[in-house]
């Protein structure tokens, strides 16, 4: 039974594990991250759609605000009052809660990345798991689940290709993804985001010969992962009409929009924190900004706290530009070959790579 | 220990696992274009080979002494090399039995599976640890499962597949289950461990968590050497393998398996045993324990297996209910002091392993040549293909246990062994007169088939002839269990001087 | 924390006992995820963060995705689904009635064995250790079952193309 008392004891338990400062900062993190991610996600639509424009020799939307700099904001008002058409033939719960848990994963992969150093005296990550990048993989695992019921529960035809197309895919490249981290680890010693963006001080991780060829295959692998061009096969347009987004439209449809977008920053916030330093900065900063600035009190920070956080996000912003740049310049693999490169190429590339990672560190010992 | 001396210790199963992995590799890589019955003989070949060196390290390993690997995963004792001698032996008959007709096209994949099987019963064997038996065990089920499906373009083979697989997902879970609840309440993984903590603890043996523990885990047994009721897959099973891997089904796992229940009973858990004796007059006396459900599995298997034997039309089915019944033969002996009643098992598997497989490969080299492995196509076969009745004969009789043959001192071992549980009161000769009633019970189905070999009217055609791959080996078993039969005492004192090395 | 694990364990019992009583196969998958994610946060519960998140990554995001694939390649349709067996289900039901009141009362009638709360670190150092030291044996041979069983499977389900 489950009686008040129990209930506040439940609360004070979880007050006095964690804290009511360290509850309220925690809060204040996600929120900040999860507006400033979402922002984010919706500039990237508007940064494709310009890239792409500029790629092809276009313009790309630039009516809406300066060089269409509130498209996002139209976009999202066009999303919101769309009528909300539900097809008859479809599988109503699962149609529905097919793209909530695309999303939800999006989302929640973020939490462990270290986006700066520390900000009055606060870790700027909203947790820090020993088992971080695990957690990453673990939750990320289960963007697929929204792929495929969505694409089952729409009962069409190019929906069902695409769902089934993306499972097989994302299954196959997480096994390739998932091995090429471990020269990583092995190196670093440790699964937590912070401490291998601590490692890095010295010298970024792409660096290591082991780890460029890990970072490669890596980076490959999330364009599959996130179904992104060239591994584009569960939503080829050409082929699949869209594939399993086929069938919806409106918000339902956005929020698939937006777990591919939260998806790919994601992805490269996790390549920067794991190659490139997270939110070290190559160069030394000046003295000056390590000075504490009290001016907002009670807070007392250093502005070097914001370089770094400024730093991972210039970094992240760069490979979301590679994403972009890749999407409108390779055309897009076979299904066959897509297979053949993930479990012919990638896995006995990642499988070696730990066997020589694992001679490599012998030998230097 | 170090990982170099644990090299040293597992050659025997590295030589087997290289062998696999040539195999595997050599059949996609050089023969995929050759005949298949060519490359049914080179990789047949090949596989006997890894056999043949695994067999040389474990002679010589006899030598080296005794070893204990971390906990029991790895326990190097003659016994245990003896028993692992004796499943590549019977690995090595399966293979001479396939050698001459491929089961299907896959001859890499077939070989190689059945190296795993092996394997597994290497391991299954060789290991005193919780953990070890059930990986083991899994490994062989695996690879055996996917044996039994082999022949594809057959419906039957499919369905005992499936029946096997099915049984056998459901009672590895059981198996799981138990192991887990025995962790729980002893702490320990390896079984001198668990025997350990009886002696510490004077209530562990009537301890529930362990009671449920071991009753799951003898599911999970139960289901290995068939025993009512977890036997319906066997006759499916066998019926639908190619008679060959019925064969190697019916004898090596069965070997393997009983190994590993004697040793989980008798050397793990032996004190929660509990009591099922009906002492004269009619005074049952049934205490929790492992013994009344081994009792019960033991008289309804006895009872069933035999009964159900008498109504088969199919050989192979014959042959799956009539293991259903030895293997109730043998768990009687389970009751019986801890070195007789190991003595007597250990004899008589590798008996029945040895006369079983002699079996099927009567049905291997007949079956197709006769049009079917239906009872009644055997029919006169003696006019056909004269020596091999001969051998049906031996095998039919010392699986009856006819005196002078090995099965008949095999049975008279396992029942001595069981009236001696309980000498005062002869508490267990409930069960020892059942086994004799339906041992007598059996001579009328295995008689029958004798009958139908030698007296019915002969089919048509001319003599058949026996591939040497095939006769050679049976051959041997005939000559083994023929001499077994004259000398028990050679084997009996083996097995005792092994035990007494443990 | 005795509360979460009430609530856990409550949780995926119920899941588990909805993924038995469920007549569509894909629901079934996804309360099984469930099932999965609860035994994850017992997980949690015991300080083993590792095994937890290994519990997501391998059976919710790896096994049950290609379950789901199968089901969904199957598309067994609503119609399709075999009747339910009223007599097959009695039996069941009481035979598994008939457990519980066992179970039952074994349970109440014995004390679970305590042994000293093991001073176990549950992080992925320890267990890689003990993988490789005292049970790496039983992890070896997983590695050949899998392949057995890989070598199976793709044999089995291939088309016979003569």
């Amino acid at each position: 039974m489950m009686t008040e008392p129990m209930i506040a004891g439940l609360w004070t338990d979880t007050v006095s594990f964690f804290g009511v400062h360290a509850v309220a900062v925690v809060l204040l993190k996600i929120a900040v991250v999860l507006f400033a991610l979402l922002g984010l996600v919706s500039y990237t639509v508007l940064a494709e759609r310009r890239i792409s424009a500029f790629i092809q020799d276009r313009l790309g939307p630039n009516r809406v605000g300066w060089f269409g700099l509130l498209q996002p904001v139209a976009d999202s008002f066009k999303f919101l009052l769309k009528e909300n058409v539900m097809p008859a033939h479809v599988n109503r719960i699962y149609y529905v809660l097919a793209p909530c848990i695309a999303l939800a994963p999006a989302l929640l992969t973020f939490i462990v990345i270290p986006f700066g150093n520390t900000l009055a005296g606060e870790p700027m990550v909203i947790a820090n798991l020993n088992v971080g990048v695990l957690w990453m993989f673990s939750i990320a695992s289960l963007g697929v689940y929204g792929i495929v019921l969505g694409g089952w529960a729409s009962n069409s035809k190019y929906p069902f290709l695409g769902g089934i197309r993306s499972s097989a895919q994302m299954i196959s490249y997480e096994i390739s993804m998932g091995l090429s981290l471990i020269p990583v680890f092995m190196h670093v010693g440790s699964l937590n985001l912070t401490e291998i963006v601590n490692a890095q001080s010295h010298r970024w991780l792409f660096l290591h010969p082991n780890l460029f060829l890990a970072f490669l295959i890596f980076m490959i692998s999330s364009f599959a992962e996130t179904n992104r061009l060239p591994f584009d096969l569960p939503e080829s347009e050409q082929e699949l009409v869209g594939g399993y987004h086929t069938e919806y439209g409106s918000m339902k449809f956005a929020l698939f929009f937006l777990a591919e977008y939260a998806n790919m920053i994601t992805a490269s916030a996790l390549m920067v924190t794991l190659f490139f330093g997270g939110w070290q900065v190559p160069f030394a900063l000046p003295e000056s900004l390590s000075h504490p600035v009290t001016w907002l009190a009670p807070f007392v920070f250093q502005p070097v706290g914001f370089v770094y956080i400024l730093s991972f996000f210039l970094k992240m912003l760069l490979f979301l530009g590679v994403f972009i740049w890749i999407r409108w310049t390779l055309p897009r693999f076979r299904y066959d070959q897509l297979m053949n490169l993930g479990w012919k190429v990638f896995l006995p590339m990642a499988l070696a790579n730990v066997f020589v990672m694992g001679i490599w560190m012998a030998l230097s010992v | 220990m170090n990982y170099t001396s644990l090299f040293g210790y597992l050659l025997g199963e590295v030589v087997l696992t290289a062998a696999a992995f040539v195999i595997l590799i050599a059949d996609v890589m050089c023969h995929r274009k050759d005949d298949v019955g060519a490359r049914n003989q080179r990789m047949a070949w090949w596989t006997l080979t890894g056999l043949f060196l695994a067999a040389v390290v474990y002679a010589i390993q006899f030598a080296q002494g005794n070893a204990n690997f971390a906990d029991g995963t790895l326990v190097i004792n003659p016994l245990n090399l003896f028993f692992k001698e004796v499943i590549l032996v019977i690995t090595a008959i399966t293979v001479f039995f396939s050698m001459e007709e491929p089961v299907s096209k896959h001859v890499g994949e077939y070989y190689a599976m059945i190296l795993f099987a092996a394997i597994g019963m290497a391991f299954l064997v060789t290991s005193e640890n919780l953990l070890m038996i059930f990986v083991s065990i899994e490994l062989l089920s695996l690879s055996l499962y996917a044996l039994v499906g082999f022949q594809k373009q057959i419906l039957r083979s499919a369905e005992g597949a499936m029946k096997y697989f099915a049984f056998g997902a459901v009672s590895a879970a059981f198996l799981l289950f138990g192991l887990s609840y025995i962790y729980g309440a002893t702490n320990s993984l390896s079984l001198p461990a668990i025997a350990e903590t009886f002696k510490g603890d004077p209530l562990m043996a009537r301890s529930p968590v362990l009671l449920i523990g071991i009753l799951f885990t003898l599911v999970g047994f139960g289901f290995k050497i068939a025993v009512v009721p977890f036997h319906l897959w066997a006759p499916d099973a066998y019926e639908g393998a190619a008679a060959p891997v019925a064969g190697f089904v019916a004898s090596g796992s069965k070997v393997a398996s009983f190994v590993a229940l004697t040793k989980f009973l008798l050397l793990g858990v032996a004190p929660a045993a509990g009591a099922a004796t009906i002492s004269f007059p009619f005074t049952p006396h049934f205490t929790p324990g492992w013994a009344p459900v081994i009792a019960l599995m033991a008289f309804i298997s006895m009872v069933w297996g035999n009964l159900a034997a008498i109504t088969q039309t199919n050989l192979k089915r014959l042959l799956a209910y009539s293991s259903v019944a030895h293997a109730g033969y043998i768990l009687v002996a389970l009751f019986g002091a801890k070195a007789w009643g190991q003595t007597a098992i250990y004899f008589y598997i590798i008996v029945y392993a040895l006369t079983n497989l002699g079996a099927f490969g009567v049905v291997t080299a007949l079956a197709n040549k006769v049009g079917g492995d239906d009872i009644r196509c055997f029919a006169g076969v003696w006019r056909r293909a004269p020596g091999l009745t001969v051998l049906m004969m031996i095998f039919m009789l010392s699986l009856a246990g006819i005196p002078p043959l090995a099965g008949f001192f095999g049975k008279f071992y396992l029942f001595a062994a069981g009236l001696a549980a309980d000498q005062m009161q002869l508490g267990y000769l409930w069960l020892v007169i059942t086994a004799i009633l339906m041992s007598a019970v059996s001579f009328y189905y295995y008689l029958q088939v004798l009958r139908v070999f030698y007296v019915n009217p002969a089919s048509r055609g001319g003599p058949i002839s026996i591939c040497p791959c095939q006769r050679w080996p049976m051959t041997v078993i005939a000559l083994i269990i023929f001499l077994i039969g004259w000398y028990p005492t050679a084997l009996l004192d083996w097995i005792q001087g092994f035990l007494q090395r443990v | 924390m005795n509360l979460l694990f009430y609530i856990f364990s409550g949780l995926m019992l119920l899941c588990a006992a909805l993924v038995v009583a469920n007549r569509h196969p894909v629901t079934s998958a996804m309360l099984l995820i469930l099932v999965f994610f609860f035994m994850a946060g017992l997980f949690v519960l015991l300080e083993a963060f590792f095994l937890a998140v290994i519990q997501v990554l391998v059976y919710a995001g790896a096994v049950m995705v290609l379950f789901l694939f199968v089901m969904m390649l199957l598309d067994i349709r609503s119609s399709q689904i075999r009747r339910q067996n009223a007599p097959a289900m009695l039996a069941g039901l009481s035979v598994g009635f008939a457990f519980w009141v066992e179970f039952w009362l074994i349970l109440r009638h014995s004390a679970l064995p305590v042994g000293a709360p093991m001073n176990f670190d549950a992080g992925i150092r320890p267990i890689g250790k003990l993988l490789f030291s005292e049970f790496v044996l039983p992890f070896e041979i997983t590695s050949l079952l899998l392949l057995a069983a890989l070598v199976g499977v793709v044999l089995l389900s291939q088309k016979e193309t003569r």
